[in-house]
């Protein structure tokens, strides 16, 4: 009995388990160190890097980022559907948000394609191996995120699980992907 | 009427099958003497091993060595036998599992820890032989490739004994902690397996030098490791096969009393 | 009568009578007859193991941190000369104790066991840690003996043994990313709730550092080689956060532990007498 009324307050803290928010906060502090030896290495060897970024195409970058932006958003609205009980809804939006996600996959894998086939390959230069390294991790986290997502409609689809904790605390995780993306799409196209 | 506590103990812990199946372990506990007499044949077969060679060997003795017309098929034939049968000490450590199992221990703990030690001893001897076989496949090779191989092989044959000295640690006091007036083992195994586990200590420690005591041919890396490790088999063979053969007796027993009531 | 064979409900009747008295004897009594000594001592065996194994690899043998992929052969020829001894005693060492390693897979697969899943979980998790050690520690262990071997050796040879080792020890990554993936799944599913879901969440962590590194079979320098400040050094403060935490959750998981199979108790507010 203790114990659920202590659920209860703590679900007034944070959406979601508030495990899961460790785990944001946990990979966000090792994104962090990455991208801060990505910003020590840059400071070394600025043209180097600057070479590396002119190849990049920006508006691949800005299309995905959008892309995905879209999925957060779809996500959070299954959030508030599931919330009023509006389940089918709730369903339609997962399923935005994993076209999204397949769309910004189907466009990275694309693009990766198109710089090897150019030469920019993981190892021809120190920018492209922090490019691949930053992208290719962000894209473990994103295929994680099909399974996450996968969790929720799992959770819709039966009146006898939907839990909206559990609903919150995949959405969390999807925010989370793309938070990162932002600030690898920051870091990596933008900034030169 | 078969002690109250080790029943209790039984069904506490296996609820959905008693008795214990247990068709096929006479099968499994006779392989071990085949299995040791093939092992010991292949052993004498291996001109390598009577008497060791010598680590202080040069790179063209030891190519000499495998490319000796006579010694060659020895080494492939004792080496292809060892590969065949080396695996066969698993089923018995696995049977030892089984009799952990029935230990009185409040968790199946010491059974889990025997578990993920029974493939380690085999699976390093088999790469120490599949060396073994390699240096013995082109005896035209540059002989410090093959002394490379014939290196390779010795170190990880003298070394294999983490898991060894793990699953004598573990059986011993799991043998220690079985408190049960007839215990499935008695207390001097469990002494003995630790007296096992200091022997085959110091064959770690064989990288040391290439002559005395811890060399691979030395006392301790090979005559005393081999040795624990050859009455080792045989102690536990003897005395596994006690404990298999009681149980079943005992597993008689109860079912002839059930039909008698 | 024996206190080692009460069934399950009456577990707490054992734990009520530890004598009071000296340190000494308390520890002889729960040694003896503590329901829960069997998991205690195999705790006791993984602090054990860690407290040898880092001091023996980084201080003894000094082969982690590792040196750099990038070293020509003369530099490699003579980080094994300086280790001809350190090698063999620190990795002796090693090798003495690696079935250690046995106990605490076997604890943790006693931690999926209380779990409400199936027992495939902890079956699955103790075959593919116990088959780790050899590719992911003993055999480049071996390497590294044979290399210190014979410092005549050819340089050539020697330059493959090196790459061998330090390859393998942070290249060996299948069983662990699979391994956690399955503690993983465990934790999040289970209903008994033996350990909280942020420790769940922690093992997807060290999943993914095996994903980190898997650029090392690549690089031969920067940082992702297998010394690289990602691949080795950030990929270390992971995988020791997630040592240092899964250590300490063992041990709570032994303090709740009830013997039952349903949810377990959390430790109460108070300080608990019983263990």
């Amino acid at each position: 009995m203790t114990d659920l009324t202590d659920k209860n307050k703590r679900a007034t803290f944070v959406p979601g388990q508030p495990d899961m928010w460790a785990f944001v906060l946990f990979e966000t502090l090792v994104f962090t160190a990455y991208f801060g030896f990505y910003l020590f290495y840059r400071a070394k060897s600025p043209e180097l890097f600057l070479h590396g970024q002119a190849q990049l195409d920006l508006r691949i970058g800005v299309f995905n980022t959008l892309v995905l932006l879209l999925s957060s958003w779809s996500v959070a609205r299954c959030v508030q559907s599931a919330r009023v009980g509006a389940f089918r809804a709730a369903l339609r939006d997962v399923y935005i948000t994993a076209a999204c996600a397949a769309i910004f996959l189907f466009f990275k894998v694309f693009e990766w394609a198109r710089l090897v086939r150019n030469g920019n390959g993981i190892d021809s230069s120190d920018f492209f191996t922090y490019y691949f390294f930053l992208t290719g991790i962000h894209f473990v986290h994103l295929l994680i995120g099909f399974v996450v997502l996968g969790v929720v409609v799992y959770q819709l689809r039966s009146a006898a699980r939907r839990s909206q904790e559990l609903v919150e605390t995949c959405a969390t995780y999807w925010h989370t992907v793309d938070f990162l993306w932002v600030l690898i799409f920051a870091l990596l196209y933008v900034v030169r | 009427m078969a002690d109250i506590g080790e029943n209790v103990a039984e069904g506490s812990r296996s609820p959905r099958n008693s008795p214990r199946r247990i068709d096929g372990e006479l099968i499994l506990l006779w392989t071990l003497p085949a299995a040791v007499i093939i092992w010991a044949s292949a052993f004498f077969l291996f001109p390598g091993f009577m008497p060791p060679m010598s680590p202080t060997m040069s790179a063209d003795q030891v190519a000499a060595f495998y490319r000796d017309a006579a010694a060659l098929p020895e080494i492939r034939y004792s080496m292809i036998v060892f590969n065949w049968f080396g695996v066969c000490l698993v089923p018995i450590l696995t049977l030892i599992v089984m009799q952990i199992r029935r230990m009185a221990h409040r968790t199946p703990i010491f059974s889990y820890a025997m578990l993920g030690c029974v493939a380690g001893g085999p699976a390093l001897f088999l790469v120490a032989n599949v060396c073994w076989l390699l240096a013995a496949f082109r005896p035209e090779r540059s002989p410090e490739l093959t002394q490379l191989l014939n290196d390779f092989a010795w170190i990880t044959f003298t070394i294999l004994v983490p898991f060894l000295i793990a699953q004598s640690v573990i059986l011993a006091v799991a043998i220690y902690f079985d408190d049960q007036p007839r215990p499935i083992f008695s207390r001097w195994v469990a002494h003995f397996n630790l007296l096992v586990a200091a022997a085959l200590t110091p064959a770690a420690f064989v990288g040391l030098s290439l002559s005395g005591p811890l060399a691979w041919d030395g006392v301790l890396s090979f005559w005393v490791k081999n040795v624990a490790i050859g009455v080792w088999v045989v102690v536990m063979g003897v005395v596994l096969g006690q404990a298999v053969y009681r149980e079943r007796a005992e597993i008689q027993r109860r079912g002839a009393e059930l039909d008698g009531a | 009568m024996s206190t080692v064979v009460t069934p399950p409900e009456s577990g707490s009747n054992a734990e009520a009578t530890p004598p009071s008295g000296p340190t000494h004897r308390r520890i002889a009594w729960h040694l003896r007859h503590g329901p829960k000594r069997e998991l205690w001592l195999a705790w006791s065996t993984l602090v054990v193991f860690y407290n040898l194994f880092f001091p023996m690899v980084f201080v003894v043998a000094q082969v982690q941190p590792p040196p750099a992929p990038a070293w020509d052969l003369a530099t490699q020829v003579h980080y094994f000369h300086e280790r001809h001894l350190g090698i063999p005693i620190g990795l002796g060492f090693i090798f003495a104790i690696t079935g250690m390693t046995a106990v605490n897979n076997a604890l943790i697969a006693y931690s999926m066991r209380r779990m409400s899943i199936s027992r495939a979980f902890g079956y699955s998790y103790l075959l593919i840690y116990s088959l780790s050690a050899l590719p992911g520690l003993l055999l480049l262990c071996i390497a590294l003996i044979v290399a210190t071997l014979r410092p005549e050796r050819d340089p050539k040879v020697l330059g493959w043994l090196y790459d061998f080792a330090f390859l393998s020890f942070d290249g060996t990554m299948g069983v662990f990313l699979i391994g956690s993936l399955i503690w993983m799944v465990a934790i999040l599913i289970d209903k008994n709730r033996v350990f909280p879901k942020w420790f769940g969440y922690l093992n997807l962590c060290n999943a993914l550092t095996e994903v980190v590194v898997a650029p090392c079979w690549i690089f031969g320098r920067g940082v992702l080689a297998w010394n690289g400040q990602i691949a080795w050094w950030l990929d270390m403060v992971v995988f020791g956060v997630y040592q240092v935490t899964f250590i300490v959750m063992l041990f709570q998981m032994i303090r709740r532990e009830d013997f039952g199979t349903g949810p377990m108790p959390d430790l109460p507010r108070k300080r608990a007498t019983a263990s």
